[in-house]
C-alpha cells in the first residue's frame, strides 16, 4: 500500500514533465500547425452544416496564436495568414477575421507579422466574398494607403466604398485627399480618427489610438526641433539637453512623448525623436 | 388515435427515464454557455459564438438523441419481446410505429425547447438584444430532427438496433453532403448525370433544414421559405413513415 502511494506520488509530475519534453522536440505550437494542412475549403467539406461553429473555433485559435506569439512566441506569426484564410474560408461573411486579420498582418514586428501583402489580400478576399461591405471597402482603401503607400489604389477603393449603401458622408473627401495629398500626416490623422471612431471598445480601437498617439508624438517631436532651431538661434549653439530649453523657457512641459518616455535628443544634429523603449515607436519605413 | 397516443405518451415515458438522455441535454446546454467565457477570446465575438454553438449542439445532440434512441424503437421491443402483447391487444401494428415516432417526436420537442431556452437565457447573460429569428433556426432544425426520428424507426422496423444504427448514421451523414453528391460529377467525371440526380432527389436533404447560418448572419428568412421546408418536412416524413409501416407490416412476428 505503502509502495503505491509512492509510485503515485512520483508518477503525479511525470506527466507535466514528460509534456515539456515533448512540447520542447516537437513545439509547443505544434498542434496549430494542421492549419497548414487542412485548408478552410476541406474542412467546410469535412463538417457540412457546421461550418459556422468551426469558424468561430478557428477565429478562437487565431486569436490566441497571434496572443500567444506577440507574448511569448517572439513575434513569429508563419501560421497566422492561414489561419485567417481559413476562417475565411469556413465563414467568409466573418467580418472581423478579415479586419482584424489585415490588421495582426499589416503591424510592423513585433506588434505584427509585417506582411502587409497578405493583410490586404486578405482584405481584398473579403470585398470580393462581400461585395455590399463598406467596411471592408473602407479598410482596403487605408491599408493600400497607410502601409503600401498606394494613395491612387487606395482612394479608388475608398471611392467604391462611399457609393455603398451605409457609408459615411465623409469618405468621399477622404479619398479626394488621398488623392490629391497623397501621404502627408494629417491626412493619416483623419483616417485613423475615423477608424478609432467607428471601431468598437477592443483591439481595433486600441491599434487606431495607438496611430494617433503615435502620430501626436511625431508632431511634438518635431515642435521641439523648432525650439531647438530657436534656442540656437538665440544663443549660437544647440542645447546639450532637452532640459536647456526648460531653463532658457522656451519649454513648459517636461519633453516627453503622450506614454510618459522621454524624447531622445542628438546634440549633434538637433535632432529629436522617439525612444526604441517608448511604447508608442514604431520602426520607421 | 387514442392508441397512438397512448404508445406515444408510453414511449414518451420510456425515453426520459433514460439518463443518457439528461447527460446529453446538460452537455449541449454547457457547451452552450461556455459561449460566455469567449468574450475576450474571440475579440467581441461572443454572441455570435453562443447562437453558433447552441445552434450546433442543439443539431448534434438532437441527432445523437433521435438516432440511439430512435433505433431501438421497435427493434429492442422484438428482442425484449415486449411487442408480442403488445400487438395481442387491439393495437394495429400502424398505431404502433406512429405512437412510437410521436412519443419520441415529444421527447426531442422537449429537449429542443430546454435546449432552446438555455441559449436565450446565456443570450440574456450578454445583454444581447431578442432575437426572433433564432426560432425559425430551431424550427427547421426539429423538422430535421423528426425526420432522423422517422429514418431510425425505418431502420429499426427493418433489422437489429446496431444495423438500424449503422444505416440511419449513413443516410444521415449523406444527407448533410447532400450538395458534393449533386456535384459529384466534379469530383468522379464518369457519373452519370441522372445517377448524381436521382441521389440527390431520393436522400434526405438535411442542409434544407439548415437555416443557423442565416439567422446567425440576420438575414431575412420568409416564413414562405418556412412553408416550402415544411413541406419537404412532411412529404419526406410521410414517405418514410409509410415505407416503416410496410416493412413492419409485412414482418412475420408471431
Amino acid at each position: 500500500m505503502k509502495l503505491a502511494r509512492w509510485a503515485f506520488l512520483l508518477l503525479v509530475p511525470v506527466a507535466p514533465l514528460t509534456q515539456r519534453q515533448i512540447d520542447a522536440r516537437l513545439g509547443v505550437y505544434r498542434a496549430q500547425e494542421d492549419a497548414l494542412y487542412l485548408t478552410g475549403k476541406q474542412l467546410r467539406r469535412l463538417a457540412p452544416g457546421f461550418e459556422d461553429m468551426l469558424a468561430d473555433l478557428y477565429w478562437l485559435r487565431t486569436v490566441q496564436y497571434y496572443g500567444g506569439q506577440r507574448i511569448w512566441g517572439g513575434g513569429h506569426y508563419e501560421l497566422l495568414a492561414p489561419l485567417i484564410d481559413a476562417v475565411t474560408d469556413l465563414d467568409p461573411r466573418l467580418e472581423i477575421a478579415y479586419r482584424y486579420g489585415a490588421i495582426f498582418l499589416c503591424e510592423k514586428p513585433p506588434v505584427g507579422a509585417g506582411d502587409c501583402a497578405r493583410g490586404v489580400a486578405i482584405l481584398e478576399k473579403g470585398v470580393g466574398n462581400n461585395p455590399l461591405n463598406w467596411r471592408l471597402r473602407q479598410d482596403l482603401g487605408f491599408f493600400l494607403f497607410t502601409f503600401l503607400d498606394d494613395s491612387k489604389r487606395g482612394a479608388e477603393v475608398l471611392m467604391e466604398a462611399a457609393h455603398l449603401p451605409g457609408a459615411p458622408f465623409w469618405l468621399e473627401s477622404m479619398a479626394a485627399q488621398i488623392l490629391y495629398k497623397g501621404g502627408d500626416r494629417e491626412t493619416s490623422r483623419r483616417i485613423w480618427k475615423g477608424m478609432y471612431d467607428q471601431a468598437e471598445e477592443g483591439p481595433m480601437k486600441y491599434n487606431a489610438l495607438a496611430h494617433l498617439r503615435y502620430l501626436d508624438a511625431l508632431d511634438e517631436a518635431e515642435a521641439l526641433m523648432r525650439l531647438v532651431r530657436a534656442y540656437e538661434e538665440r544663443t549660437g549653439h544647440k542645447p546639450e539637453s532637452l532640459d536647456q530649453l526648460r531653463a532658457a523657457g522656451l519649454l513648459r512641459a517636461p519633453p516627453v512623448d503622450p506614454s510618459g518616455t522621454p524624447f531622445v535628443y542628438d546634440r549633434e544634429t538637433g535632432k529629436v525623436s522617439l525612444d526604441r523603449k517608448s511604447e508608442l515607436w514604431r520602426p520607421l519605413e | 388515435m387514442k392508441r397512438v397516443l397512448a404508445v406515444a405518451a408510453n414511449t414518451y415515458r420510456e425515453t426520459v427515464r433514460e439518463r443518457v438522455l439528461y447527460n446529453l441535454v446538460l452537455f449541449a446546454v454547457l457547451m452552450t454557455v461556455s459561449g460566455l467565457l469567449m468574450k475576450q477570446l474571440s475579440i467581441r465575438q461572443d454572441e455570435r459564438i453562443i447562437k453558433d454553438i447552441g445552434l450546433a449542439a442543439m443539431e448534434l445532440i438532437g441527432t445523437l438523441i433521435a438516432v440511439f434512441m430512435g433505433v431501438g424503437l421497435v427493434s429492442k421491443e422484438i428482442e425484449r419481446r415486449s411487442l408480442y402483447p403488445l400487438l395481442a391487444k387491439p393495437l394495429g401494428r400502424s398505431d404502433f410505429i406512429l405512437g412510437k415516432f410521436a412519443g419520441l417526436g415529444f421527447t426531442l420537442l422537449v429537449n429542443v425547447a430546454v435546449m432552446t431556452a438555455g441559449l436565450y437565457l446565456t443570450l440574456a447573460a450578454t445583454h444581447a438584444a431578442f432575437d426572433p429569428n433564432l426560432l425559425k433556426a430551431v424550427y427547421t432544425l426539429f423538422l430535421g430532427l423528426l425526420l432522423v426520428v422517422a429514418l431510425a424507426l425505418l431502420f429499426s422496423a427493418l433489422s437489429s438496433s446496431l444495423l438500424a444504427a449503422v444505416g440511419t448514421v449513413i443516410l444521415v451523414v449523406a444527407g448533410h453532403f447532400s450538395d458534393i453528391i449533386r456535384n459529384m460529377k466534379q469530383v468522379a467525371p464518369g457519373t452519370p448525370d441522372w445517377m448524381a440526380q436521382a441521389l440527390y432527389y431520393a436522400l434526405p436533404n438535411f442542409r434544407s433544414f439548415d437555416l443557423k447560418s442565416r439567422v446567425v448572419h440576420f438575414d431575412p428568412v420568409a416564413f414562405s421559405d418556412l412553408g416550402w421546408i415544411t413541406l419537404y418536412a412532411v412529404a419526406y416524413l410521410g414517405v418514410v413513415l409509410g415505407l416503416a409501416l410496410n416493412v413492419f407490416r409485412s414482418r412475420d412476428l408471431l
